[in-house]
């Protein structure tokens, strides 16, 4: 099965830093995507996040992460179009040559453009997270955040998340065997569907609640809330960090000045 | 070390009391088993010597508990009590929060004030004795409930305090992994260590438990040492499950033809054959065990029977369809099959919904009628109306097992039935496979338990890495 968003042992560009420079790099690639609207940019951004993907020996991982990109992306276009209807038109998304509903939905330049725009953004931010979190070990990332003065519970709480999408992946796969062995067969149609969703789901939430209150009782067993850490095996910034953070800052002036520069004109 | 007077208990918005009046004392260096149905108030008892009611728990609380020469009271938190308690819960998935074992167990010890080596040698010296070194870079998915229990153990070991409180610590290992578990708590009783355990194998822990007690709808039914408790006939079917006058003889096959037959399966999930040249017949009207270690491929064969996982290569007939190509709907006509966690299937509002859903599902007439039988054979007539969720770990079991009756399988196939449950919940689940068998019903059961196996099945196929090792079938008959 596979496996998303979980940590891979490694020791290439992205498993030397630190994941403080990692966290400062997440958001700095997010400001820039969410700021701009050019197309270059955001490809040359895409591209950055690739071959840093491609140096850190976890490309294969990232491109695997794209076929979600490709059918959110279908998404995303289907939407603009639907909601940018003025522009030049440069064809239909139903054909013409259809009798009666023919020549509606028109697709036009600008909703191509925003659509563009979306799904680079998406690509980027899904790239930038992923490469984030698969060469993070956890715990490096609970320490770090709790150096931030980042209340245990919300690190622990993503932490955890992040922990629990394989296992419910396996659980909800033996459910689904479990009700298909019962004779279970999806439903037809939307309301079929929608239907259909309860015999897996409703296990599959229920054995989760029930688990919540073992999961707290282990973390307060733990001393995650009130307890200090022994300093063990700490992070420390290395030669990696000391490049990466002036290059870092260097792009994030020479971004904020070319972004103030537009927007001044 | 623990001391609890005239403790009861009642979790918030029941009524009934979970426990009541319990009066019990640990020596420092005993090992107390706790037995009882599913549902007598085993996990609510360990909860409170932990002191987890106290601090954790609302609901109503009488009674008083000291631990450690301490009131429970007087412990400022959980984890102010835990440097003097261990304690490890049943469900071991939800006592692993990070990614590797590792940092699961790095994560029980840093934060106890220890320092940097210490908590290095610690972690080192754990892993060895769980067995798990080799182990320590694998994410918790990546591991089997087996193994997932021993790294839970580890992080409740790798903390060294003298009081260790155990619900059902080899609930998911073979006999194999139960031996390792038991020497290694002899191992540390043998250091001094008092333990509190709560377990159905009575039998494999013999040697280590100084005294036994039984709980009955949350009140201590028996208390002592095991040769007295033992004298108690309905105690001992509790401890030691009795499964004479169960196994019937082999089943003539007189030129019949199976109604499941394979041929040279084999089947691989990527890596290595999961299943290998198995071939295997089975008649109509045979009570069969499949016994094996974990991973030994008894799940991975049955899965085919009802099209869940189809053949790599090799040939599989159930009932005179090919279940290589059948859909499983199609299949499910013929092939019931139980799961071991029966949590995995309710979905229902009622217990007679939840029968029902698979009668629908297959379009069988006189519903009402075919679910009361079913409900009526596994003996929850009364429960129709209840919430499946709400009911013992013994009576979902028995549910399951309603639910995939009530379709009118000619085969009934349960992998690990009597996982969870003590000896006479054990009993009552073979006896009901029994009847069954008598109506006609083939059963296929699956277990690691060898004891099982051999008292209550005529045939018992056992399964090594993938093959069938050996198939014995005994008493009258071929």
């Amino acid at each position: 099965m596979a496996e998303i968003l979980q940590y891979i042992p490694g020791s290439g560009l992205f498993h030397q830093l630190h994941p403080g420079t990692k966290i400062l790099f997440i958001i700095l690639v997010s400001i820039i995507t969410i700021l701009t609207t050019s197309i270059a940019v955001l490809i040359a951004l895409l591209l950055v996040l690739f071959i840093l993907a491609l140096a850190g020996h976890l490309f294969k991982q990232v491109i695997q992460q794209m076929v979600l990109v490709v059918f959110m992306s279908v998404i995303l276009y289907l939407i603009t179009i639907v909601t940018v209807p003025e522009g030049t038109i440069v064809g239909y998304l139903i054909p013409s040559f259809i009798p009666a509903i023919g020549g509606n939905l028109p697709i036009t330049i600008d909703a191509l453009i925003v659509g563009t725009v979306l799904t680079l953004r998406f690509a980027i931010l899904i790239t930038a997270f992923q490469l984030f979190v698969i060469s993070t070990q956890p715990r490096d990332l609970v320490h770090t955040m709790e150096r931030a003065h980042i209340p245990a519970d919300y690190t622990l709480m993503f932490v955890i998340a992040l922990r629990f999408i394989p296992t419910l992946q396996m659980e909800g796969k033996r459910i689904h065997e479990a009700q298909l062995a019962r004779g279970y067969h999806p439903g037809e149609g939307f309301i079929g569907r929608i239907k259909s969703v309860a015999p897996v789901m409703v296990p599959l939430v229920s054995n989760s609640l029930a688990r919540a209150t073992l999961l707290g009782l282990t973390i307060d067993i733990r001393g995650y809330r009130t307890r200090k850490r022994t300093s063990l095996r700490e992070r420390k910034m290395g030669m990696t960090d000391k490049i990466a953070i002036p290059l870092m800052a260097a792009v994030a002036i020479a971004f904020a000045y070319s972004f103030v520069m537009v927007y001044l004109s | 070390m623990i001391t609890l007077e005239s403790v009861s208990y009642s979790y918030p918005r029941t009524g009934r009391e979970a426990v009541s009046d319990l009066t019990l004392d640990l020596a420092r260096g005993e090992c107390v088993m706790i037995c009882g149905h599913s549902g007598s108030g085993k996990t609510t008892l360990c909860l409170a010597a932990a002191g987890i009611l106290e601090h954790e728990y609302g609901g109503k609380k009488a009674g008083r508990i000291v631990v450690a020469g301490k009131d429970v009271r007087d412990y400022r938190d959980l984890s102010d009590i835990s440097s003097n308690v261990g304690i490890l819960f049943d469900d071991p998935d939800s006592q692993l929060i990070f990614t590797t074992v590792e940092e699961e167990i790095l994560s029980a010890l840093e934060r106890r004030g220890f320092s940097a080596e210490e908590v290095e040698e610690r972690l080192a010296r754990v892993l060895e004795i769980t067995q798990l070194t080799s182990l320590k870079d694998r994410p918790p998915h990546a591991l089997s409930g087996g193994q997932k229990q021993r790294v839970v153990l580890a992080t409740t070991l790798a903390l060294g305090t003298d009081i260790l409180i155990l619900d059902e610590p080899t609930s998911e290992l073979d006999e194999q992994g139960t031996e390792n578990i038991v020497s290694l708590l002899k191992d540390l009783k043998a250091q001094g260590k008092t333990i509190l355990l709560v377990e159905h194998k009575y039998r494999k822990m013999a040697d280590l438990v100084d005294r036994l007690v039984i709980l009955e709808d949350g009140k201590i039914r028996n208390e002592g040492i095991p040769a007295t408790v033992l004298e108690d006939e309905a105690a001992r079917r509790i401890l030691i499950p009795d499964f004479s006058g169960i196994r019937n003889g082999c089943v003539k096959k007189g030129g019949a033809t199976p109604v499941i037959h394979t041929e040279g399966l084999t089947f691989s999930y990527g890596e290595g054959d999961a299943l290998s040249e198995v071939s295997l017949d089975i008649y109509p009207g045979e009570f069969v065990a499949i016994v094996g270690e974990n991973g030994s491929g008894k799940t991975t064969l049955v899965k085919h029977f009802i099209g869940l996982l189809r053949p790599g290569k090799g040939t599989v007939m159930v009932d005179g369809k090919n279940a290589s190509t059948a859909p499983v709907a199609t299949l499910a006509h013929s092939v019931g099959l139980v799961f071991q966690n029966p949590d995995h299937m309710f979905f229902a509002d009622s217990v007679f919904d939840e029968v029902a859903f698979g009668v629908d599902n297959l379009g069988i007439p006189d519903r009402e009628k075919v679910v009361s039988n079913a409900l009526s054979s596994v003996r929850l007539s009364e429960a129709r109306d209840l919430y499946p969720r709400w009911l013992s770990r013994g009576e979902r079991q028995r549910l399951a097992i309603a639910c995939v009756l009530a379709m009118q399988p000619a085969v009934l196939v349960l992998d690990e039935p009597t996982t969870g449950l003590d000896g006479s919940e054990s009993r009552e689940i073979i006896e009901i496979l029994k009847q069954l068998q008598e109506k006609g019903h083939t059963i296929i059961m699956i277990t690691h338990s060898r004891e099982i196996a051999e008292e209550c099945a005529a045939r018992v196929v056992r399964m090594e890495h993938g093959r069938i090792i050996s198939d014995i079938c005994r008493g009258e008959g071929e």
